[in-house]
């Protein structure tokens, strides 16, 4: 069997594995990361798009909130480009004690979070859809943060420093070599090849899915609880500053302004297999009525999608035991086996946020260096990622300002988004993928108002066309993306969204009718599902 | 918040196409992207303080997508106040500052109106117009009548009838055309009505708010419904023979403005475009129809204002009870005027280009004269076809043998 | 005051008023926008799926309605729908429609699948694919909306009820476009309408013909002069040409809406575009006007009987609120087959039958609507077109024959009611 030689293997393509890699690979080690999926296809891909100031915290748990502002200014220096600083706002709302804003104001100066209180009247002036009935509002330095953007910015860093990224490769086994790991087994799920990669050391940053791979490697009872909490699109930006409601953590409490849409989050419900999360009628109307405390009329405002994220939530066996996994130690876990299991060249890392991944991954890759006798510093912290070296911050306008440019150049793909050919044609070829579905991570395309249902046939006539792709092929991509599209939209099916389906059906029934293409043998197992 | 309806409406897009699929302009030139594009789609990526896209700027405002929109967004206002941030961000020129003050022009010009009619006629000054102020020198900008409506109002002595209508004339009746603000009172007399002209109106705000100048156009707006919302209260209505000025008041200083005065408010709901109320006269058995016979084939324009009042196209119901008179209604959208926009000197070949097919049609049928609602449409179809153009008005008051 | 008024200006309320002003009543057609011909393909697809694909619609209806006695054909009937389509075929002149409901032809879409009608414009008719044949699909460079290498592919795969074979490959052309590289279909259309354009796109093509294939081209063949086009295009390639409809915009539609609403109002139809009817007075069990939204005022239009002909959920006539309830906008008349509170709306996979899709507005066989308990709500007003209960049409393919049968029987009920 062909086997892949390296230094470090790092296992999982979240924000907590690519934040490795990075780490990692800029301190000179040779590095290959493997993720199943595509990257952040898991929980980094499913989360509501917050870098957070600590405030959430500053009441109930202050290490988290100190290592959170700490991260903050960090990622703002080293991430920029992933990150819109658009402020955060902690507001009194009719349903919260006003009291508890005095604790929230403590909490965040005893852990060193710039906050101020300012009038409401101001945050109406700046927000005015918020609830006039807020009567408290305290600023802090919350921001938006792209997870895509930030997870290929890393794994762009670390081919930037040699290493290599391989996505679609799933692990079937862990190689031992005695009480020493060495490396894993690994299927390229496109190709169908197995084949070994041999590694002095191996990460395991699989997040919610920790516990399996510990399992692979004989460290068994690595006990990652699966917190689900679902988050909902809103067609457009609603607010432009980060809203979070002045209480204890507690659900839909949030609403973030991210690129395009405006996110509510979210639920918090123990669930047994990260791999099938689902959106239950229930979370979504809690959603959609904790969005009309925030904003008046958010429920007849444009729900584009659903999703559900798979929170990880390593349990201590000293917290006790609760169904609310919020109360969890959201601090991160960073186990070392070689003192836990005895096994050597191995360490798991779950739990956290994605706001202190850099952190997570750096104590990771230190504790690694402890234990291979290798004396090398982070760099991380220092050296921006290769998108965030102007230091320029993400902003909304961007797309629109650049297409003014190329206009009369390039044609648009995905209007919604602002997506134009050239940039389709060139991750197509990148990632060499013929799965629609990564495409739109990686470029937001079919992520607006109309999800997919123009842009979508042409996304798959370019990529006939780029990828050199058979027509079966073809079409079982348009196949695919139509269905994983159905799973995050037919849960919010009402007003606007239900007019834009039915048109969407019209296009992939009755005029291209989708359903009655060709189909190959490969058809006759119909893609499954994918988480 | 009015701001947030309109915003808000950009969620009823689904991207149909149907809305750029009329757009005049986008069909004129590739410098506009359309107004799914600059509109609902765009308006994602604003946050309020900055428009980048200057493409923007070539839209003429003249709505035709918020009419044709199946899904209820208001295309044409997102634009319109997108297009004032943009404006806002830029600077606005003084140009747009001045072409946007007609009354204001027109009260110094109107004393001296043959001195000023020849100035803006001699191509000499014309070029040197264009070279510092960025006014096309083949513009067509009005003549100034040298006279005003308001000073033939206050003489006009009419016959004391029973019922009373308000007359909202508006600067075009008043600086550039009073005959046909003469002509308009003929009418009304002529079916029962008192016709009260509010003195002191002024404009009505249109063309600076088309320009981006919102504070200075609310102004306007305040004065001038400060003068007639006394007479809506007491129960009167409002006719406007500018289509444009009228929709102004009874719709987009609401929608646009974001205006949400009392006064405001009383003078939308009386508000009627002069062919509409006629219509109504006629629907409940009040208009006058003895009519002579004009025999005459003519083509009629709808001005995109006139498509905003969403009241269908009343004049063609009055010209059907003329005998003898043929009117072809020509169909097309816009004449490219768009009140201000055809003057400026980057969009006047735009204009002209949005136009042609309706100048084709009008020239093609070799007419007496053309037919339409909108002063500043019918002086660029005069300007295009070199074929007089007249408000349905003219032709009601012929055909009365007023 | 109007006999009748019609509101929706799609296919089925286009249908009604012409059909209605025919027989000599007199019609104002109100609309909120512009209709769904803009957005459909411009075939009239009577059944092409019922669930199997259905090679004669005639033939198979009879079954397919007793198997679905709750669809709108139930309720319009074989008959009904014979005469709407023949009536239908003559209201065209040089640009003709073909087709009967004899027999589906099968044709080409923009991806190559292939999908049953039964009437379809002429420059559409060459691309049935009954009989196989050879085919050269011309995609052009600044058309975004069409993969002429996925077609040609996909149709090369398809296969024909009687087995032929089909061979096709693709060319792609780039016609002048003074360099701007992103036209929509409608875009094309205009300038196809320009004899010089279509000059020299022939004469691009003409570079890549071999044999006797036929040439399928995006839907673009002209707007306002579609029949010279198309006659154009063949004759200076000497060999059949066909059109293949695409997204929206759709041309082929807009020319649809054009003859149509043209008919109308040559005729003395009076139309109203830009103005939502937001509900109705009414005196019993009879509806006296229906209320729209104009600038700064609601204006009554009352009328002798009413249509409502605004589609249902694709064009928000029938609305299903953020509360999950339903509620048909104008009229505010009961939505039969949404599903309980609690139950599933839409199944989980997207091509599966969605429990939803078949709600609507439920009609006795004069198309006038009915309550829950089966009692006529109003007796002046007949529902058409989308807003019907009881079929999914996207899937079923039999969309634009439930608009025109529905509005052709509507204006039957109307005549006999004025009689």
């Amino acid at each position: 069997m062909k086997n892949v030689q390296t230094e470090v293997l790092v296992i999982g393509g979240g924000a907590t594995g690519s934040g490795v890699a990075w780490d990692a690979a800029a301190r000179g080690f040779e590095t290959i990361l493997v993720e199943r999926k595509d990257l952040a296809e898991g929980t980094t891909g499913r989360f509501h798009g917050l870098l957070h100031s600590g405030g959430r915290y500053a009441v109930k748990d202050r290490l988290a909130a100190e290592e959170c502002i700490h991260e903050n200014r960090i990622l703002r220096r080293v991430a920029s480009d992933a990150i819109e600083d658009t402020g955060g706002y902690f507001v009194t709302t009719p349903w919260d004690d006003p009291a508890f804003g005095d604790k929230f104001l403590e909490g965040c100066r005893a852990c060193e979070i710039p906050v101020e209180e300012i009038s409401p009247s101001q945050a109406f002036q700046d927000e005015p859809r918020i609830n006039r009935g807020i009567s408290r509002v305290f600023t802090v330095p919350d921001a938006a943060i792209d997870g895509w953007k930030l997870v290929w910015d890393c794994a762009k860093a670390t081919t930037e420093h040699g290493g290599r990224v391989f996505t679609y490769h799933q692990v079937l086994g862990i190689l031992r070599a005695g009480d020493v790991v060495r490396g894993a087994k690994v299927r390229n799920e496109l190709s169908g090849e197995e084949f070994e990669i041999h590694a002095d050391f191996t990460i395991n940053a699989t997040g919610a899915w920790a516990g399996k791979i510990a399992d692979m490697a004989g460290c068994p009872g690595v006990q990652v609880l699966a917190g689900k909490g679902i988050m909902i699109a809103m067609n457009h930006r609603l607010v432009n500053t980060v809203i979070n409601r002045c209480t204890m953590p507690a659900d839909g409490d949030i609403l973030v302004p991210i690129r395009t849409v405006s996110v509510i989050g979210t639920t918090d419900i123990r669930i047994k297999d990260p791999d099938e999360p689902d959106v239950t009628q229930d979370e979504v109307d809690r959603m959609l009525d904790d969005g009309e405390k925030l904003v008046p009329g958010f429920r007849k405002a444009r729900a584009l999608r659903v999703w559900a994220g798979v929170r990880p939530l390593f349990k201590d066996a000293r917290a006790a035991e609760t169904t609310d996994t919020r109360d969890v130690s959201r601090s991160h876990a960073l186990l070392d086996h070689r003192d836990r299991d005895g096994v050597a060249g191995f360490l798991t890392i779950t739990g956290g946020k994605l706001t202190t991944f850099r952190m997570m991954a750096e104590e990771t890759v230190d504790m690694m260096c402890e234990q291979l006798g290798a004396q090398r510093a982070c760099r991380t912290s220092a050296d921006p990622l290769p998108s965030s070296k102007t230091g320029k911050f993400m902003w909304l306008g961007e797309r629109l300002k650049e297409r003014e440019a190329t206009m009369h150049e390039d044609q648009l793909i995905c209007e919604c988004e602002l997506i134009q050919r050239s940039s389709l044609e060139r991750v197509m070829t990148q990632r060499s993928s013929t799965i629609l579905d990564d495409i739109r991570r990686a470029l937001r395309l079919g992520m607006g108002p109309c999800q997919g249902g123009f842009c979508m046939y042409r996304a798959t006539g370019i990529l006939h066309d780029v990828e050199r792709m058979d027509s079966w092929a073809a079409n079982r991509s348009l196949r695919d993306f139509l269905q994983e599209r159905w799973k995050g939209v037919q849960p919010i099916l009402y007003g606007d969204q239900l007019r834009q389906a039915r048109l969407d059906d019209w296009i992939f029934q009755g005029v291209l009718d989708v359903e009655h293409l060709p189909t190959d043998q490969l058809d006759d197992h119909p893609a499954s599902d994918r988480a | 918040m009015i701001e947030d309806l309109i915003r808000g409406s950009l969620d009823h897009c689904i991207k149909c196409t149907i809305c750029e699929s009329h757009c005049p302009v986008s069909r004129a030139t590739p410098l506009f992207p359309g107004p799914k594009y600059v509109g609902p789609q765009a308006e994602r990526f604003r946050t309020g303080d900055t428009s980048p896209d200057d493409s923007l700027d070539y839209c003429s405002g003249c709505g035709i997508c918020t009419h044709v929109c199946p899904q209820g967004v208001k295309v044409a206002e997102i634009n319109s106040r997108a297009r004032r941030t943009l404006k806002e961000s830029k600077g606005i020129r003084l140009r747009d500052k001045v072409i946007a003050r007609p009354s204001l022009s027109a009260k110094l010009a109107t004393p001296v109106a043959p001195v000023a009619n020849w100035t803006l006629r001699s191509k000499p000054i014309r070029a040197a117009i264009e070279t510092t102020a960025g006014v096309d020198r083949r513009a067509p900008l009005p003549t100034f009548a040298g006279r005003t409506f308001q000073k033939w109002a206050r003489k006009h002595e009419g016959p004391k009838l029973g019922r009373s209508v308000v007359y909202f004339h508006g600067c075009s009746a008043n600086w550039f055309e009073p005959d046909l603000g003469a002509k308009t009172v003929a009418v009304l007399e002529h079916n029962g009505f008192n016709v009260i002209v509010p003195k002191g109106q002024d404009c009505c705000g249109l063309p600076l708010q088309s320009n981006g100048l919102f504070d200075d156009a609310t102004g306007y707006v305040n004065r001038l419904v400060a003068k007639l919302a006394p007479y809506a209260r007491e129960g009167y209505d409002i006719v406007a023979t500018s289509t444009s000025c009228g929709l102004m008041l009874k719709r987009e200083a609401h929608e646009i403005l974001g205006m949400e005065s009392d006064d405001l408010r009383v003078v939308s709901e009386r508000m009627y475009d002069i062919c509409e109320f006629l219509l109504d006269l006629h629907d409940r058995g009040e208009l006058k129809t003895e009519m002579a016979p004009l025999s005459l084939k003519v083509p009629y324009h709808v001005p995109c204002q006139q498509r905003g009042h969403e009241m269908g196209k009343p004049a063609l119901g009055l010209f059907g009870l003329i005998p003898g008179l043929e009117v072809v209604d020509t169909q097309r959208t816009c004449c490219g005027i768009a009140g201000t926009y055809g003057l400026k000197k980057e969009k006047y070949d735009i204009a002209m280009e949005v136009g042609r097919s309706l100048f084709e049609d009008i020239t093609g049928m070799e007419p007496e004269l053309s037919v339409c609602d909108s002063e500043t449409c019918r002086w660029q179809i005069e300007h295009a076809t070199e074929i007089p153009s007249v408000h349905p008005i003219e032709l009601l008051h012929r055909s009365y043998g007023l | 005051m109007r006999d009748v008024l019609v509101v929706g200006i799609g296919m089925s309320g286009l249908t009604a008023a012409l059909r209605c002003q025919e027989a000599g009543l007199s019609v104002t057609l109100l609309a909120k926008g512009v209709g769904s011909t803009h957005l459909a393909p411009g075939t009239i697809d009577v059944l092409g799926y019922g669930p199997d694909l259905v090679e004669s619609p005639s033939q198979a209806l009879p079954r397919f309605i007793d198997g679905s006695p709750e669809h709108p054909y139930a309720r319009i009937g074989v008959d009904a729908l014979s005469r709407s389509l023949e009536w239908f075929g003559e209201r065209f002149d040089a640009y003709r429609y073909t087709g009967a409901v004899d027999e589906n032809l099968l044709l080409p879409t923009a991806i190559g699948s292939i999908k049953p009608s039964a009437l379809v414009p002429e420059s559409l008719s060459a691309g049935d694919l009954r009989n196989g044949g050879r085919f050269l699909i011309v995609g052009l460079r600044q058309l975004k909306d069409f993969f002429p290498a996925l077609v040609a592919q996909n149709i090369a795969n398809a296969k024909t009820p009687s087995g032929a074979g089909i061979s096709a490959r693709a060319v792609q052309i780039e016609p002048p476009t003074n360099g701007e590289p992103d036209l929509s279909s409608l875009a094309f259309a205009r300038r196809f309408d320009e004899p010089e354009f279509l000059d020299a796109v022939a004469k691009q093509i003409g570079a890549h013909l071999d044999g006797d294939e036929s040439v399928g081209l995006p839907a673009v063949l002209g707007v306002q002069h579609p029949h010279e086009v198309w006659t154009g295009l063949q004759d200076a390639l000497g060999r059949p040409v066909f059109e293949i409809p695409s997204l929206p915009p759709s041309v082929p539609g807009m020319r649809l809406y054009e003859i149509l609403r043209a008919q109308f109002e040559a005729g003395g139809g009076r139309v109203v575009v830009g103005a939502e009817a937001v509900g109705a007075d009414t005196d019993g069990d009879r509806v006296t006007a229906v209320r729209v939204a104009a600038a700064a005022r609601i204006k009554p239009y009352p009328a002798g009987h009413f249509v409502l002909a605004t589609g249902g959920f694709g064009s928000g006539a029938i609305e299903m609120g953020a509360n999950w309830s339903v509620r048909e906008k104008v009229f505010n008349l009961p939505v039969a087959g949404v599903p309980e509170d609690g139950n599933e709306r839409f199944g989980p996979r997207y091509f599966d039958a969605h429990p939803l899709s078949r709600a609507g507005i439920r009609v006795d066989d004069s198309l006038r609507p009915l309550d829950d308990n089966g009692n006529r709500v109003y007796a002046n007003v007949t529902v058409v077109g989308a807003c019907l209960a009881g079929s999914e049409a996207w899937r079923e393919k039999s969309g634009e024959g439930i608009s025109l049968s529905s509005g052709y029987k509507a204006a039957e009920t109307i005549v006999e009611e004025q009689t």
